[in-house]
């Protein structure tokens, strides 16, 4: 009798250990983290002008190549511009044409010193997402290396 | 493709034309909102790329898809998903072809009511135009407020689309918690472009 006391109680417990995986794993999955492309390994490191001459020759090789890809590019620095929402963009190698590395408004503030040290006509490393070419190619929630 | 081709000669077009006749912005603001009594779904980007050339009215717009942010990371996760399936396969050239397609969303148009581009008034104006969402283009014709200025021109526009109309398939178990029509609301302020 014990023992089956003891068997109900584990299986019990089994049974509502499973209901508190099960519900926490569902609310994780619905409230998920976003994706945290500055902890990522880069897929590919690059040179701004490696990456406009990817794109320029072969847009749709270099979208399919490159489109939702953690790249860490690196680049002279042509502009730097601040939005409405506090974000930054840098723009690497050439104004309208292009690499815009966009750093949002929360990576702007906890990157505030590394920031500070990259004027027009440096020499800028970011890392972010590929999103792919309108005119310029756009890079967006990007850190400074 | 050809489409594309066309679209990308235009835009350089438009940018090699006479001076000061070009106003452009490349932070210009793009949302939309799809509605339902069992959730409200709103993503934005300020990472819209648009042209208006007063010498001829005609206005281009461009987005990529990935730079909407929406509430939640799943709905990114899943509104991405929608236009990068296509990846898969990605050795394939139709793949790719399809992936850059994909990745944008544009609008290429006139602004067909009469406008004085020196009044600084305040016109609301009817724009048509071809609006291209993952890879199906649609004509289709908008209301915009426009406010001219030498200096700057800020404008809104605003358009009700059909996902469905644009080969957009929404999963059945989602299906009631997305709207049968989404608006999407555009807003910029365009500065004179400088070559």
């Amino acid at each position: 009798m014990a023992k089956k006391l003891k068997t109900f109680r584990i299986i019990l417990w089994i049974f509502l250990l499973g209901i508190v995986v099960g519900v926490s794993g569902i609310y994780y999955v619905f409230n998920m983290p976003r994706r945290n492309v500055s902890k990522e390994k880069a897929v590919y490191t690059l040179e701004a002008k490696q990456l406009i001459s990817d794109f320029k020759n072969d847009e749709s090789a270099a979208t399919a190549k490159y489109i939702d890809k953690a790249i860490v590019v690196k680049g002279e620095i042509k502009i730097i511009r601040t939005l409405d929402n506090h974000s930054m963009v840098f723009s690497l190698e050439d104004e309208m044409e292009g690499v815009s590395c966009t750093i949002d408004s929360a990576d702007v503030v906890t990157n505030e010193s590394k920031l500070a040290a990259l004027t027009k006509g440096s020499t800028g490393t970011f890392k972010g997402r590929c999103s792919g070419m309108l005119m310029d190619i756009q890079v967006i929630n990007c850190v400074p290396e | 493709m050809n489409k594309l081709i066309v679209f990308s000669i235009l835009l350089l077009a438009f940018i090699n034309a006479g001076a000061q006749s070009r106003f452009f912005t490349k932070d210009a603001k793009i949302n939309f909102n799809s509605s339902t009594p069992l959730e409200d779904i709103i993503a934005e980007s300020n990472q819209a790329t648009t042209i208006i050339d007063i010498n001829n009215n005609e206005v281009a717009f461009s987005v990529l898809i990935t730079t909407f942010k929406f509430r939640r990371a799943l709905m990114e996760e899943h509104f991405n998903e929608n236009y990068m399936e296509s990846s898969k396969p990605k050795e394939s050239r139709e793949a790719a072809d399809k992936m850059k397609d994909f990745s944008k969303a544009k609008f290429k148009g006139k602004i067909i009511s009469p406008i004085d581009w020196n009044s600084e008034k305040q016109v609301i104006a009817d724009v048509k135009g071809d609006l291209t969402i993952h890879g199906v283009t649609k004509e289709v014709t908008l209301k915009a407020q426009i406010t001219p200025g030498k200096n700057k021109i800020i404008a809104a526009a605003e358009i009700k689309v059909i996902p469905q109309d644009y080969n957009i398939a929404i999963p059945s178990a989602v299906r009631d918690k997305i709207a049968k029509e989404v608006t999407i609301k555009i807003e910029a302020i365009y500065a004179p472009y400088q070559q």
